[in-house]
């Protein structure tokens, strides 16, 4: 209810009216087996991670910010 | 004179009543029956904190008597008992105790199994709540807003209050609220003297009050649910000072629970404000710390004899009697009808126990029960600043006594803890669980303490024998505030919507949509389309235009098809993968005459489609803008052999295959709605998709049933869609795909361009086609009625599914669609579908050369 998403079009609002995209991954690799990782394996970090979310319920924009996944806390925007 | 209606009796109100007070004073003693034993209870803390007065009133279950304000015309109901409170015949149940063990639902209907529904029927009959109304209207459901603050204080006494003045004056945003009126709970005098100047200092520094309303639970954040008249109202507060003070600690005795025996803020409180005699005789257990009870009952004529000492057990059966006491003198016994217990404080801190890794600040009476009000207001102080509190010595507080109810409203006692924890539950958590100790409607605000102090008293260690959690609600909220607080599912209508319904039709739910199943004859919605024409509402097609220098690049990248090759004024097929080479969605991609593109997906696949591509935009950094145009678009598919002849009749534009061509796309006005025509080949007749402004779809769909008649048109829903479909082979994604389906597998590797260097999936789906592919969706002929979900086997082993068929009137037989596994490395040409001959065969099944598509 309470995690507050920084938004750079529509500035804090609430986590409910975003869609979560996940850990940040690069839209690329160079190489196959990077491909692999890239695709189907995860960081799942305990701590501060980079990810995505999307603004669904307002602009509709993608965003990347950082959250401490331990104490679900935002820490900002990248 | 005012007066509301218990039970059938009339109950007179004086200024002031709360329906506790009125009913009373007009002589009722036993306010419910506990939950297993039936065993009368009475008033006891009033101050809402204990469930011995749970009634219903004007049909609302479980409302507190001792904290709703009586008024005239008020319908009470007690809860409990049968045939009725004074005379409940269930309450033999008390003296079959050693009938009823703890654990007593685990050990006795553990077998035979077939017995616990019965069981539970009577069980329920027999348990002592309130009954929600389960026939006539409901209730519907409460507002819900939302609320910002930088300081939630919860408690308006003197803690709360100066916590809230201090935030305030620093310029915090600041939420006070509380139960009743700020300082409402607090003693008649100094401290209210005190709370008031507190409270004007607060509201002169902008702290905003919200009044009978109830902090219901704290979450995440700290996200702090409030239920108050108006409904709920949701606080996303940076941090919370939890200022809700103590009550009177509950004594454990045997004999605690009869009518009669008094917490003394209760007895007090009764006398004070209600000018009430809660007894002739009390005897006043008296812990040294002389909060005037005893004066406050003598005051309403009250004859108090004032004890030192622990007490043995209170006597009686329907009500107290006398009261036997250790006292310094030894032991000795009194009679009296009225037990008064000042044993000490708890604090009242169900919210701060729910709330571990929150930003809480406890404060005053909830920190250190019997704190004085100067402790209070530098509590309070200090929490405003945002500094801890300091932790004091608490009061010394009573423990268990050898025998008596820990836990009032669910009847359990000190033996039922014992024998828990013989049983080995050697945890308090645990205990809990498996007597229900604390999980009544107090939510362990009496007991929570003593279930603590007993596993301590095992000697459990502290881990083991710690607080409970506790979780929301803290207070029963009504179930329309809790729906109040759940985002409204909006189901999305076509600008048809209304048609539809006039004209008879089904509506089903899809996805986010209500769209027509049928308008009656499914059979004759589909003979329509063979034969002549039908038209069916396809506004639900998610739809987006893409444009700038980047358009094409952007959705290279995410479909798999080449786009390059889309020549303008031409259609074509799409797929789009997700990064693992599955099929995420499919739809058309028109090239526009201006250099844009046109995206139709499927309708349940627009928003995904939508944030796919916006990612990409985001990500790459493309010039190229995504343009939603599903809200704004109405479409309708005409489709038949007469197809073009309807449209022709509603329009001067060329429709010749020269000017629309298949697979193609042209604009053209139909009935004066101008509208974009793509031809498509979904239910595998000539047919025209017509996107047009949504404003217009009545016009377009009126004009198109009015020049219709001529060939005798008929609309069709999604029942005919599904059959014409299935005839014609297509899938429907979702219904015949499965998550982890690449295109080989569903045959559709023709629309990936394996020549094109990158698309989103590439890398994946080259894996996966290297490999022997190892199941796949085939077309199905049956030699019967086949089932949709039915299982496909070979030699009795079952090797794939049917996820859809129909029997084709224009074929005359049974066709589908259904996945298979390979069997020793081959897929079975034959299979057994229950008792039906199932065989794989090309599709499409209906007109396989497309003849009709392109006429």
């Amino acid at each position: 209810m309470s995690l507050l998403v920084p938004c750079p079009t529509c500035g804090e609002r609430s986590y409910t009216e975003f869609t979560f995209g996940g850990e940040l991954r690069p839209p690329d690799a160079p190489d196959p087996e990077a491909e692999f990782e890239r695709v189907y394996l995860r960081g799942n970090v305990a701590g501060v991670q980079t990810e995505r979310w999307f603004h669904a319920l307002g602009c509709r924009r993608w965003t990347t910010v950082r959250r401490d996944t331990v104490a679900n806390r935002i820490e900002g925007g990248v | 004179m005012s007066s509301f209606d218990l039970d059938g009796r009339r109950i007179p109100i004086e200024p002031g009543d709360t329906l506790a007070a009125a009913a009373f004073r007009s002589g009722v003693r036993t306010f419910t029956r506990s939950i297993k034993s039936h065993r009368r209870r009475g008033l006891y803390c009033l101050t809402g904190d204990c469930a011995n007065c749970l009634v219903t009133v004007d049909g609302v279950p479980g409302e507190r008597a001792c904290v709703t304000p009586a008024h005239d015309g008020m319908r009470i109901r007690r809860e409990t008992g049968w045939p009725s409170v004074e005379r409940d015949v269930l309450s033999v149940t008390d003296h079959l105790h050693w009938a009823m063990p703890v654990g007593f639902y685990y050990k006795v209907f553990a077998r035979p199994r077939w017995l616990w529904p019965l069981a539970e029927r009577v069980i329920r009959r027999a348990t002592g709540t309130g009954r929600l109304p389960v026939r006539g209207a409901p209730a519907g459901r409460a507002r819900a807003r939302s609320a910002r603050c930088d300081v939630l204080v919860i408690g308006g006494g003197v803690a709360g209050l100066a916590a809230a003045a201090t935030a305030a004056a620093a310029r915090s945003r600041v939420i006070v609220v509380d139960e009743g009126e700020p300082g409402h709970a607090l003693p008649p005098g100094g401290a209210r003297t005190i709370a008031a100047s507190l409270e004007a200092e607060a509201r002169a520094a902008g702290a905003e009050m919200l009044t009978h309303h109830t902090a219901i639970g704290i979450y995440e954040g700290a996200s702090v649910p409030l239920v108050g008249p108006d409904g709920l109202v949701e606080v996303e507060a940076g941090r919370v000072i939890v200022a809700t003070g103590a009550l009177e600690a509950h004594g454990v005795f045997p004999g605690n629970d009869l009518p009669g025996v008094w917490l003394s803020r209760g007895a007090v409180r009764l006398a004070t404000e209600h000018g009430i005699a809660p007894c002739a005789r009390a005897i006043v257990l008296d812990d040294g710390t002389g909060d005037g009870a005893a004066e406050a009952l003598r005051g309403v004529g009250v004859d108090v004899i004032e004890v030192r000492g622990t007490i043995v057990s209170a006597n009686g059966g329907r009500r107290l009697t006398g009261v036997t006491v250790d006292t310094p003198e030894g032991r000795r016994s009194f009679a009296c009808d009225g037990l008064v217990l000042s044993l000490g404080l708890s604090p009242r801190d169900t919210l701060v126990r729910m709330a571990a890794d929150d930003p809480v600040t406890v404060a005053g009476d909830a920190a250190t029960p019997g704190c004085s009000i100067e402790d209070a207001v530098e509590d309070g102080r200090r929490a405003g600043r945002g500094e801890p509190v300091v932790a004091r010595e608490p009061d010394p507080w009573p423990g268990l006594g050898s025998g008596g109810f820990v836990c009032p409203c669910e009847d359990v006692g000190v033996d039922e803890l014992e024998a828990a924890w013989r049983e080995g539950w050697t945890n308090s958590e645990i205990v809990k669980r498996y007597t229900t100790a604390t999980m009544g409607p107090c939510q362990g605000a009496l007991c929570s303490r003593h279930l603590a102090a007993f596993a301590a008293a095992k000697g459990a260690p502290s881990a083991a024998g710690g607080r409970t959690t506790a979780r929301p609600p803290v207070r029963a909220p009504r179930l329309a505030d809790l729906v109040g607080g759940v985002h409204e599912v909006i189901d999305r209508r076509t600008a048809l919507h209304g048609r539809h319904v006039a004209a008879g039709a089904r509506m089903d739910r899809s996805g986010v949509w209500l769209r027509p199943g049928t308008y009656g004859d499914v059979a004759a919605e589909i003979r329509a389309v063979r034969e002549r024409v039908g038209i069916m509402d396809v506004s639900t097609l998610g739809r987006f235009e893409v444009r700038g220098p980047d358009a094409r690049a952007l959705l290279d990248e995410v479909l798999t098809l080449d786009v390059g090759r889309v020549a303008p004024g031409r259609t074509r097929y799409l797929l789009a993968l997700d990064e693992a080479g599955y099929v995420m969605d499919d739809g058309l991609l028109a090239a526009l005459e201006d250099g844009g593109y046109l995206l139709t997906t499927t309708s349940g696949g627009a928003d995904r489609m939508e944030t796919w591509l916006r990612d990409r935009v985001d990500r790459r950094g493309y010039r190229a803008h995504v343009l939603p145009r599903t809200g704004e678009l109405g479409a309708i598919n005409v489709a038949g052999p007469h197809a073009r002849e309807l449209l022709g009749a509603l329009s001067d534009d060329d429709l010749s295959r020269d000017a629309i061509p298949y697979p193609g796309h042209a604009t053209i006005t139909v009935a004066g709605v101008p509208c974009r025509a793509v031809s498509v080949g979904f239910v595998g007749e000539l047919s025209f998709e017509l996107h047009h402004p949504r404003s217009r779809s009545g016009d377009l769909w009126d004009a198109l049933l009015e020049a219709g008649r001529a060939w005798d048109v008929l609309p069709h829903g999604l029942d005919a869609l599904d059959v014409l479909r299935l005839e014609k082979g297509h899938i429907f994604l979702g219904q015949d795909t499965l998550p982890d389906d690449h295109p080989g597998k569903l045959g559709l590797g023709w629309a990936v361009a394996m020549d094109k260097p990158a698309f989103v999936g590439r890398a994946s789906l080259e894996r996966m086609v290297a490999l022997p592919l190892e199941r796949r969706l085939v077309g199905l002929r049956f030699d019967g009625s086949p089932q949709r979900g039915a299982p496909l086997a070979v030699d009795g082993r079952i090797v794939g599914r049917v996820t859809s068929c129909t029997v084709s009137a224009a074929l005359e037989e049974g066709i589908g669609l259904g996945w298979i596994r390979a069997v020793d490395g081959a897929f079975p040409p034959v299979l057994a579908s229950g008792d039906l001959r199932a065989t794989v065969g090309p599709t499409p099944f209906y007109d396989p050369e497309g003849v009709r598509l392109r006429a």
